[in-house]
């Protein structure tokens, strides 16, 4: 297999993020590449946490299951998908802090699809990262899966030339 | 010929959380003189620790199986999968087109001890499954249990797992003194892995944790040795 990393970053209350996020790593590793998920963490209170049903039992769950982004992830990827509910704003803490966090990083030539709210996309352009263009469509998991595969295809025509298909 | 690789001769890891032996080449471990054997590319020894496991990653175009010796392992799929396997029970993955999955070991005080098996497809692209059966622990006593075959009605007959590839494995286990004998077709190789305590494989003593490469030999008689025998998984490849 060529050498291709795509590390995918989610942000998930109830569980419906984290299979899109899946769903992007799928499309990845259709496109040949390798992956990592990682979870963006909660900043809720307990109390707010058990006020939404299905919430605390997920978050326990997802916070053993994955561990939170690393500078290490972006290093070793060259391509980030970030996904977040899509009524969540960039200015909530979790997503803020994520965002922040990843400016400082050296993202230059690297690739990036943003499943979420409007203007993620310009977040992570800002960060200096090439915004892969989104797959529209009323099938979220598919058109999650089909964001990686690009993702994947995008990394492998600046590294290798071609499309690999 | 019989070609023995011995336990302690394999690569070795011990992360923590996990210990593993690799009979073959994976992730750090890498040594040209043990890549695979035929289609068989991967035999891991792996002990997790309790709590701890495989986060989710992917893999693309392998047949997958998962045999667990003691403890428990819950995995969850990118194809919706999310179950828990124990002993006695088959777990195998056509990786094919794409999945992403995740292993853990559930229990919060015992570790799990489990084999982790690839086999390379004869076939690229194909639409990713996920098989798990269990049997009785009297089913592979004494005799050989089919737990992944090629052909789907002898699969489905045996309550064994299709996987992509021209290759049968089984598993097995034998008391002292019992012992049981299995053909090779002309052309054909083998593979056995010891899971645990000691076998005879033609006369030749293997141990936990050894494997043997099996080639140009007519027939394989396997006998448990040792006081208490042993477990072993028997492998027919093209």
């Amino acid at each position: 297999m060529q050498d291709l990393n795509v590390v995918v970053v989610f942000y998930s209350r109830t569980g419906l993020t984290e299979n899109l996020a899946l769903a992007a790593a799928v499309g990845a590793v259709e496109g040949k590449a390798n992956i990592r998920l990682r979870r963006i963490p909660e900043t809720a209170s307990d109390e707010t946490i058990a006020a939404i049903p299905g919430w605390r039992e997920n978050h326990d769950r997802m916070s053993w299951e994955y561990i939170a982004p690393r500078e290490a992830d972006t290093l070793w990827a060259e391509g980030l998908i970030v996904a977040i509910p899509h009524w969540l704003s960039l200015s909530s803490p979790e997503v803020k802090s994520y965002l922040d966090n990843l400016a400082r990083e050296k993202l230059a030539g690297k690739f990036a699809a943003a499943l979420g709210p409007k203007g993620l996309d310009q977040a992570l352009a800002a960060a200096g990262l090439t915004i892969v263009p989104p797959v529209v469509g009323a099938d979220a998991a598919e058109c999650a899966r089909l964001a990686g595969v690009r993702v994947a295809d995008a990394i492998r025509a600046e590294k290798f030339g071609g499309s690999g298909h | 010929m019989i070609t023995i690789r011995k336990a302690k001769d394999r690569g070795h890891a011990d992360h923590g959380w996990l210990n593993t032996w690799h009979t073959f080449s994976f992730a750090s471990y890498f040594d040209p003189a043990h890549m695979g054997f035929r289609s068989l590319r991967v035999i891991n020894d792996d002990r997790v620790a309790p709590g701890k496991g495989f986060g989710a990653h992917g893999h693309r175009d392998m047949e997958i199986i998962s045999y667990v010796l003691e403890g428990n392992l819950a995995h969850k799929d990118s194809m919706g999968e999310s179950r828990t396997i124990g002993p006695n029970t088959i777990q195998a993955m056509s990786a094919g087109t794409g999945i992403v999955h995740s292993e853990f070991n559930p229990s919060p005080k015992e570790p799990v001890h489990f084999l982790q098996i690839w086999i390379e497809p004869a076939v690229e692209d194909v639409k990713p499954t996920y098989h798990q059966m269990s049997f009785e622990p009297s089913e592979k006593r004494g005799k050989l249990r089919l737990i992944a075959a090629p052909y789907a009605d002898q699969a489905k007959a045996d309550g064994a797992a299709l996987i992509n590839q021209d290759a049968r494995v089984w598993a097995s286990e034998l008391g002292a003194g019992e012992s049981l004998t299995q053909p090779i077709a002309p052309g054909r190789f083998g593979y056995v892995q010891v899971a645990r305590g000691n076998v005879l494989l033609n006369g030749q003593k293997l141990g936990e944790g050894d494997g043997a490469a099996i080639s140009a030999e007519s027939s394989l008689t396997l006998a448990g040795d040792g006081s208490d025998g042993g477990e072993f998984i028997l492998f027919d490849l093209a």
